[in-house]
């Protein structure tokens, strides 16, 4: 049959390698191309402003090297930026995976109303963030918020006496919550994780219905008495892909955090900027500001953390969850 | 080791009834098949043995002890699951150990690192290692120990299922049809090599499966399980010549029995109007006659039984051939030797015959019938 390939027929076609190349290049131009205008580019440009000092509407602009990132790494309003979304970030993730993981485990072992406990805890995720900062505003409020109004209701009872907290509130003052640099970014990431583990809690549902029911079987077989021994050999190493993929999405979800921030605070980003998170601060300094070579140069700085966790993840995924 | 028994365990589910009051005592030592049909309740009642599953009433006794509300964990018995049920994260070895790591080292002493350190514990794990190491060798899987669940093949992950059922000494090892994975190939040599393993280990084995050929070649004793009881429950010689119940007769043996239709009139036995045997003191009554492929021999062409080849398949060994009878329509499989091979072809008429001692009775509802009967006429050719 070899004789038949390099006859006279097989060799009149025009080299047939060439063409299937061309035909794989004709079919990936669609998402290179689109890759490239929307992602690719825009990268790429936002990576030269930052190293610029371009403002919209400016007929040029100066290079000025890595001023900008230096601005960065050494001005304090800067280092609240850090601050701030650091602590949110440590806060709302490991808080919205474990509540997430915990309410999907209840759920999960419930014969009855799972489908009432799903809506419930899925609603903060389905509804307008503007519309709940709103009512937790109103909730917050010094005075008339119905949390500080149910604080106050403690004041002069047995409660006093085992919070210390509460008995220097009730002498001070009920707190400002949001207008009290303490609390802000507190409260700020409080809200992240009511309006986040709803979500963790749908993929980690989800993540549940793949263990395989022998799996417990065989555990208790091979003496897992408790429900905690039994979570820690077929649950939870069951649950490792999903628990990376959950720990990625809040990450970059909580890098993410603007809207909360916009709807409590218009201007200034919290009392002393101690809600200033990045996303607050590319759109302060990009946007309000028009100082677009700064604004870019954060941004570039979002786009190596969102990207330190991608790969994380991807390290993770194909090293320690798939067996 | 020890024995088990079984007394009257019923479940439902709802207003199903899936095990109808199962009496069964297993002997130390015993290998015990339940076999039936797929929904006979066989593996519910080996997860009520092992624990899995809650009785409606009954008893489990293991040895004296009577465990009916004691919990799996607690049971000391060993299962292989149909899915093997490896923990996919773990070793090969990690997998083997756990067991004995459940049940020798506290809570503390499995803590990751630092569990190592607690007083007592290196000794255990060195004894642990020994015995994981030991449970390999005997199934010859120490090569695989470092490898997980994933990287091994179906009759590999069988083996570590085993492994790690044998590993510490339970009073019975279940198995919930632990062959159904594999290829035929394959399955043969499990097959000898769990029959080896139990004549080796001297353990109590109940061993679950829908493959009567399973059942046969394995155990000491089959129970044979249909509609949440057993039918019959005896060594698998037993089970196959001298069956109770019309359904044992026919779900053991491959192929499946024949069955004719037959009477007793006028103290006689007869088959399509021909007179058998004499049979004496049973009322005249329809009766089912079955017999075994083997117990037909091919017969002259003008035989009183005869009928046209209509199927043949030949094993080598041997051939089995389909015959449509005339008169009765029924159709019969025979086993012919393959010396015999040119008087099947497909479309040729042959005669059948049999010795009526080798035919097992069965009254109209299935029930065993047993009575003697006199050899009158052989129905052989006539001339």
């Amino acid at each position: 049959m070899t004789t038949l390939d390099t006859s006279p027929v097989a060799r009149s076609t025009p080299r047939p390698r060439d063409q299937s190349r061309r035909t794989a290049w004709t079919l990936t131009a669609p998402a290179l191309i689109l890759m490239a205008v929307i992602l690719i580019i825009p990268v790429g440009v936002a990576a030269t402003l930052s190293l610029t000092d371009y403002a919209l509407g400016n007929p040029g602009f100066e290079w000025v090297g890595f001023e900008n990132y230096e601005k960065l790494f050494t001005r304090t309003s800067y280092a609240k930026m850090f601050t701030a979304t650091f602590t949110y970030v440590l806060t709302v993730v490991p808080l919205s995976v474990g509540l997430g993981l915990g309410a999907a485990l209840l759920i999960n072992s419930l014969t009855h109303l799972r489908e009432l406990y799903k809506t419930i805890y899925f609603l903060p995720v389905m509804a307008t963030l503007i519309a709940m900062a709103i009512a937790w505003e109103f909730m917050l409020h010094p005075s008339i918020g119905v949390i500080n109004q149910t604080l106050a209701k403690g004041c002069g009872t047995w409660l006093e006496r085992l919070w210390p907290w509460l008995s220097g509130h009730c002498a001070e003052g009920m707190p400002l919550w949001l207008g009290d640099k303490r609390y802000a970014i507190w409260v700020i990431a409080f809200v992240g994780i009511w309006q986040g583990f709803g979500f963790n809690m749908v993929l980690y549902l989800a993540g549940l219905t793949s263990v395989h029911r022998e799996l417990y079987h065989a555990a208790e077989m091979d003496g897992a008495r408790s429900g905690w021994e039994r979570f820690r050999l077929v649950t939870w190493p069951a649950l490792g892909p999903t628990t990376v993929f959950v720990v990625t999405i809040s990450c970059i979800r909580a890098f993410q955090l603007f809207d909360t921030i916009e709807a409590f605070y218009p201007i200034g980003a919290g009392p002393g900027k101690s809600a200033y998170v990045m996303m607050y601060a590319i759109y302060e300094k990009g946007v309000e500001q028009n100082l677009i070579g700064i604004g870019s140069a954060i941004t570039m700085l979002f786009l190596v953390f969102v990207m330190m966790i991608t790969v994380i993840q991807r390290w993770l995924v194909e090293r320690k969850v798939h067996y | 080791m020890a024995q088990l028994a079984l007394k009257n365990i019923s479940k439902d589910f709802g207003d199903t009834q899936v095990l109808r009051g199962i009496d069964l005592s297993i002997a130390d030592g015993e290998f015990l098949s339940l076999v039936g049909p797929s929904g006979c309740g066989k593996s519910t009642l080996l997860r009520i043995i092992a624990g899995l599953e809650s009785q409606t009433s009954g008893q489990v006794m293991i040895g004296d002890d009577d465990v009916s509300g004691r919990r799996a964990a607690d049971r000391n018995l060993s299962m292989v699951f149909q899915s093997y049920a490896l923990y996919p994260h773990l070793t090969v070895e990690e997998n083997i150990a756990v067991p004995l790591r459940m049940r020798r080292l506290s809570s503390l002493q499995r803590v990751p690192v630092i569990g190592g350190l607690m007083p007592g514990a290196p000794a255990r794990t060195a004894e642990i290692a020994a015995a994981v190491t030991h449970a390999a060798r005997m199934l010859e899987i120490e090569p695989l120990l470092g490898r997980k669940p994933g990287q091994l093949s179906g009759g590999q992950r069988q083996r570590v299922a085993l492994g790690r059922a044998l590993v510490r000494d339970p009073a019975a090892f279940l198995l919930d049809e632990p062959l159904s994975n594999l290829d035929a190939k394959l399955r043969v040599q499990t097959r000898a090599e769990i029959a080896q393993l139990h004549r080796h280990l001297k353990a109590t084995f109940i061993y679950v499966t829908h493959d009567q050929v399973e059942a046969m070649t394995m155990s000491d004793r089959i129970a044979v399980m249909m509609d949440g009881a057993i039918l019959q429950c005896a060594s698998p010689d037993v089970v196959y010549d001298d069956p109770e119940d019309i359904r044992v007769a026919e779900f053991i043996g491959s192929p499946k029995i024949n069955i004719l239709p037959a009477e007793i009139a006028d103290g006689g036995i007869r088959l399509m109007d021909r007179h058998l045997a004499t049979v004496t003191g049973m009322p005249d009554q329809p009766v089912r006659l079955a017999l075994r492929p083997e117990a037909l021999r091919l017969d002259r062409s003008d035989a009183p039984l005869h009928g046209t080849v209509t199927h043949a398949e030949n094993l080598g060994a041997e051939i089995f051939a389909q015959v449509v009878l005339d008169g009765l329509g029924a159709r019969v499989t025979l086993r012919i030797d393959p010396a015999n091979r040119n008087r099947v072809a497909i479309g040729s008429t042959v005669g059948i015959g049999f010795d009526p001692a080798n035919a097992i009775f069965f009254d109209a509802d299935g029930r065993r019938m047993r009575f003697e009967i006199a050899l009158t006429r052989i129905p052989a050719p006539v001339a």
